[in-house]
This record gives structure tokens, sequence and C-alpha cells, in this order.
């Protein structure tokens, strides 16, 4: 207990954990399914939705809104998305920006375009963005651009600014218009300067000013010190390539294993070895070709599905049973 | 006059209390606050989706009216105001944990299932009392960790919230029939007969809940064994309410003080982790034995008799001088003096951590009451 610790003011403890945020979304939450949630008693619906945010469940099929509002919501999609979806990691499968936003859509159903653009942009440096991508780039890559939104979006206006060679002692508001009233540059220059990227001492620089007055999550200062004095020069794109292939910054995030563990499943591997005997055993299969179709059509459809079960257990009787994945594997 | 004066950490009273009510003044108007912005939340979600046939406004106060009845109808202020009050009370580095653990405490005293003694049930040995037990315990110890013994009106109210909810085990001890497996059935059943219905929490629980206490509060268990042993009740003993507040209170200081000592350890040895060397590890254990022995006073000033009212004054004086000595003894100078002491002579050798702590600990426990 917090007898040694200086007292935290109550506003700012309850600030901390947004609590009073899920608070509030328990209490619309109620409100807008009572029918569904007075049959097991008030106190009851409030055990399980905390317990939920807890064990990160919360974020299923929850909007878009919801979803990015506080950092342990972010936290728990990425990882939900990819304990859904390792298999195709697995599978070796590259997939596009479409067939990506349709599996996030699967699970937040208001999942908007630009956040998948913008991951895409990371993984394939800003080129070419309809590219197949593999599942661990793009999962490295989306973690960084939902959890750090607002500061990857900082960090592009500066770099603009600096591209188009604003003097990095003016104060950068975010929200400066500054693109239109720059002075016309050539615009062989421009792309020539884009290539190489800008000065990455000036970058550093204009970084850690933001990094003082930003009042959002940002990746730790000295991972980006780090990749930023690698080289002379940078570009936007590899610089944040950088940031979501670092190790630390995914420890800070917390959501994710290392590369190396991404893609384990030990369970998932037990439920397709059954279903791989079940199908070279049933009659209706004689070839091994055969066999792979059906199993990637199970593979694709037992997630979601699984997933669905996971919130009709509120509806279901329910006596605090834990689920049935998720558990074992914390 | 003011008995007040010791420098020990006084109460928590004042503290908790305006702690408490600036609590209840937020809670209630983050609530207010809620209630209306969900309710334009809603409304507008609502408002959005629906064609309007009525005419909105009608139809919109229809529905907020209808929400804040069903909330008002369920008691969720209530609920939230005294889940929040709780939360900030206990400051726990989990609040959403927390929370979950609230509510389904909350959720599992109303439901019938866990019930309390009834008769015909006969369940008691078998699994699934155990289970009912080992969930009482927990839900005890939850209590029990909610306050910090500091904050001493807090901290007696959740003893006597834990209390209880043991306590109503007993009852369940009382129904056995004679030819039982368990032999503790068949001790319990005599002695409750005068205790009568709820008469004590069993002693055995008693001391499983003092051994999670100090395991709980990072005291290693052959530290604890000698404190336990001392407040250890046997199985077919009920334990009042008193003696039960005593050995918690005991634990939770014990396992802050243990919890010191070894920050004091790792102080004295500093940096190159090499053991701390006898003499000076002695000096330091006898300088806090000194202390302890000046608060306990000499007795000799201070007779009690029968006219204890008169002299409570006396004995208030008497208490807080004797608390600022032995806070003198501990202070830096006078600890130095005594480790300064010690390092020109002593006894050779090195002590380690584990032998500190146990030292420490004995200094404790020797004060501890053995109950009878």
């Amino acid at each position: 207990m917090s007898r040694f610790n200086p007292t935290v003011p109550v506003e700012e403890y309850l600030e901390d954990s947004n609590v009073m945020f899920y608070l509030c979304d328990a209490v619309t939450q109620l409100l807008e399914h009572k029918e569904e949630y007075t049959h097991f008693g008030v106190v009851r619906y409030f055990a399980e939705y905390f317990n939920s945010v807890r064990n990160s469940n919360h974020i299923l099929f929850r909007e878009y809104s919801y979803i990015k509002a506080t950092p342990h919501n972010r936290t728990s999609f990425i990882r939900v998305f990819w304990r859904c979806y390792r298999q195709i990691g697995k599978s070796g499968e590259l997939l596009s920006m479409q067939e990506y936003r349709s599996l996030l859509q699967l699970l937040c159903p208001d999942f908007p375009m630009e956040v998948v653009q913008c991951a895409a942009r990371i993984v394939l440096m800003d080129d070419a963005i309809d590219c197949l991508m593999s599942f661990s780039d793009f999962l490295y890559a989306f973690q960084l651009q939902l959890f750090y939104q607002e500061f990857l979006d900082s960090t592009l206006e500066i770099y603009q600014d600096l591209l188009a060679g604003k003097s990095p002692n003016t104060v950068i508001v975010p929200t400066s218009t500054s693109v239109e009233q720059l002075p016309p540059v050539a615009a062989e220059e421009k792309e020539e300067q884009q290539q190489d990227g800008v000065e990455t001492s000036t970058l550093a620089q204009c970084i850690e000013a933001l990094c003082d007055r930003f009042k959002h999550n940002y990746p730790p200062r000295s991972c980006m010190r780090d990749i930023l004095e690698q080289n002379d020069k940078v570009s936007y794109y590899s610089f944040l390539m950088s940031l979501a292939k670092h190790e630390s910054v995914n420890q800070m995030i917390g959501a994710l294993p290392s590369k190396a563990d991404l893609l384990i499943d030990p369970e998932m591997d037990q439920e397709l070895d059954k279903l791989i005997a079940q199908i070279s055993v049933s009659p209706g299969s004689n070839s091994s070709g055969s066999a792979v179709g059906p199993l990637k059509d199970v593979q694709r459809k037992a997630s979601p599905r699984r997933n669905i079960h996971h919130k009709r257990k509120i509806e279901v009787e329910s006596d605090g049973s834990t689920e049935e994945t998720d558990s074992s594997e914390n | 006059m003011i008995a007040r004066c010791s420098p020990l950490p006084c109460t928590g009273t004042s503290r908790s209390d305006a702690t408490a009510a600036s609590a209840a003044a937020t809670s209630a108007r983050l609530l207010r606050h809620k209630t209306s912005t969900e309710m334009a939340e809603k409304e507008k979600r609502r408002s959005a989706v629906l064609p309007p046939p009525v005419p909105e406004a009608d139809s919109r106060a229809a529905r907020s009216d209808s929400d804040r009845d069903f909330l008002t109808q369920a008691g969720v202020s209530e609920l939230l105001r005294g889940a929040i009050l709780k939360m900030v009370e206990a400051r726990s580095e989990d609040p959403i944990g927390f929370l979950a653990d609230h509510f389904c405490n909350l959720a599992s005293e109303s439901d019938p299932g866990t019930g309390t003694g009834d008769g015909d049930e006969g369940n008691n040995g078998t699994v699934a009392g155990r289970a009912q037990e080992q969930q009482r315990l927990n839900r005890a110890l939850w209590h029990l960790r909610l306050a910090h013994h500091s904050h001493r009106s807090a901290f007696s109210n959740n003893v006597r919230v834990a209390y209880d909810l043991l306590n109503e085990l007993s009852p369940l001890l009382r129904v056995t029939d004679p030819p039982t497996n368990d032999t503790d059935q068949v001790h319990a059943a005599s002695p409750r007969d005068e205790a009568g219905y709820g008469g004590g929490v069993r002693g055995g629980l008693y001391s499983q809940t003092l051994q999670c206490l100090c395991s709980e509060g990072g005291v290693p268990a052959s530290t604890s064994a000698p404190l336990l042993r001392r407040l250890h009740c046997q199985d077919h003993e009920a334990v009042p309410y008193d003696v039960f507040r005593h050995g918690v209170l005991t634990c939770a200081v014990f396992s802050d003080f243990i919890r010191q000592a070894q920050r004091l350890y790792a102080d004295v040895c500093c940096q190159d982790e090499e053991p701390v060397s006898r003499a000076l590890g002695m000096a330091v254990i006898g300088t806090l034995k000194e202390a302890l022995e000046t608060s306990q006073g000499s007795g000799g000033n201070c007779a009690v008799n029968a006219n204890t009212q008169t002299h409570s004054c006396l004995e208030s004086n008497v208490k807080a001088i004797r608390y600022l000595e032995a806070s003198a003894k501990l202070s830096p100078d006078m600890l130095a003096q005594a480790m300064a002491k010690a390092q020109t002579r002593g006894p050779g050798g090195s002590m380690d951590a584990k032998e500190f702590e146990n030292a420490a600990a004995e200094v404790f426990i020797t004060r501890v009451k053995v109950l009878s």
C-alpha cells in the first residue's frame, strides 16, 4: 500500500488509469442493452465488464472510437488481432492492405482505412502500397501506427516542414497550416530531398522539443536517439520502420512478444492436428490436395467464431468461468 | 494535554476522512456529469439511427427519463459511488483489477449460491465445503488488504468485515453427525455449543489468515514462523474479535517491519553487495532493540492502579515522552555513533541478509504476547 509513497490527489489517480472512462462506458452499454443485461443483475454485469477489461477482451466487436480511446484499449486490440490471426503468419501467406483491413473489420466493424494505409506505408516505405505484406511486418507496423498515432502525425508534420526548408528554430505547432504558406520550391529539388530525407540531427532536435510538450504517448526517447544516430540522413518511413522493428519499443507497448515468438500458438496447432486427423480419416477426402482447401477455410473460420462465442458468453448463463483459450495462454 | 505528540505516525483518521470527503465530491460530480453526458450521447445515437416519425423532442425526453428511472431503480449510482470510494481509499496500483474484484465480491455475496449455514446441507468436510471456506478466506483477505494499518479507522472497519465473513462459517460446523471422517469436526461440535451461533472464527482458519497475511506482505515463511507460533490458535478453538484483530494487526505491522529491515540492510551494506560485517549488523539491531525497550518503559514511574482514570492523563504524557526518547535513540547521529563504535571493536565475521532479517524479526517477536 501507499504508506511510504506520497499521496497522489484523487483526480490524478482516477485520470491515470482512465477508470472514469470505463465506468461511463459500462453504464452506457448497460443502458443500451438493458434488456439483455438485467437478467443477471447489475452487479454481475459490472463484474463481467471490468473482468473483461482486465483480461483485455473488452474491445472485441466494439467501435473504433472505443478502441482508440485509451492506451490499454489499443494494446488489447493489437494483442487480440495477433492472437486471432497468427496462423496466417505461420502459413507464410502475404496479404494486401485491403485484406488486412477486412481482417481488422471482422474484429471492429468500423475500422478506418486510413490507419491501415498508414501502416502499409510504413512497411512498404510509401512505395507501391498495393504490394503484399507479410503478417509480422504488417503487425509491428500496425502496432506502431495505432499505439503512437498522435505522435506519428506530429512527427510527419515536423518532417514535412523540415523537408520544405523551414528552420527548426521556429515554434512548430502541430495544427499549423505551414504547407500552404511555404514559398514554391522547384519540383525536382523536392523529389530529391524526399528521397534522401532530412538531417538526423535536426530531426532529433525537433523530436526532443516535441516530446517535451507532448501530451500523448511517444516512443522511448533513447530508442529514437539510437535510430537517428545511425545515419546522417533519414527519411520519414525508414525512421518509422526502424521504430516498428525496435525491440524496446515493442516491449514498451507490451502487447506483442518479440519477433521470434510471434508465431508460436500451441493450442491452435493442437486443434489443427486434430482436424487434420479427422479429415484424413473421413471418407470424403482421398487426396492430400483436397485436405488443404477445407483446412484453410477452417483456419479462417475457427478464430472469428470463437470470438463471437466470447461475446455471447456475457449473454448466456455465465458463472464467471474463464474463457476457453485466453486464460491458458497467460 | 495533547496525547498526540508522539513522533510515530498518528492515526490516519483525519487524513482518510478528508480524502473520503473529496472522493465523494468528485464521484458525485462525475456521476452527475456522466449521467448527463451519456444521456446526451445516447440520444444522439438513437436519433441518428431511428427514423423520426414521432416529434423528436418528446420521444427523446421520454427515453432519457426512462433511462434515468432505470438507473435509479437498479441502484446504479449508489453502487458506483460505493465502488469509487472504495477504490480511492485503497489506491491500488491496478484500479481496473480492483474494481473487477470488488464487483465480483459483491456479486458472490448477493448470490444465493454461496449461502449461509443451512442446517441440512451437511457438506462439511467435503470438497464443496472446503471450496466455500477458501472463497470466504479469499474475500476476507481482500478486505484486509484494502486499507493500510496506519489508517486506523478504515483498517478497523475492514477487520470487522473480515471477521464477520469468517465468522459465518462456524455455524456450519455445528451440524455434523457424530460419525464423520474428519476429526476436526468432532472437536468443533462440543466446545461450540456454549459459544453459540457464530461464536468465533475457527482457530485453523484464523491461523491460515495470519499466514496468508504474512506471506502476502513479503515475509518469507521461515521468518514469520516464530511469530505465527506465538499467535497460533488450535483448530478447535473459537477466536473472539479482539484476538482476531490483535493477530491481524500484528502481522500487518510485522510485514512492514520486515520490509523496512530488508531495506535497512540494503542501505547498510550499500552498493558492494558484500555481506555486512557482523559487528555493524549487531550494532544496528542493538540500537533498534534499545529504542523499543525505551518505548516500552521501565514501568516504575507509572504504576497502574485502581484509579486509572485520574492517571490516564499522566499515562498518556509518559507514553508520549517514552516515544520521543525512543525515536531519539533512532536518530541518525545516534545510529552512526553505534555503528562507528562497532567498527572499532566487536565480533568479527559477516552477517548476510537472511541473518539480519531473522535478528530483526526476533527483536519484534519477543515483544509479541503469547496467547494463552
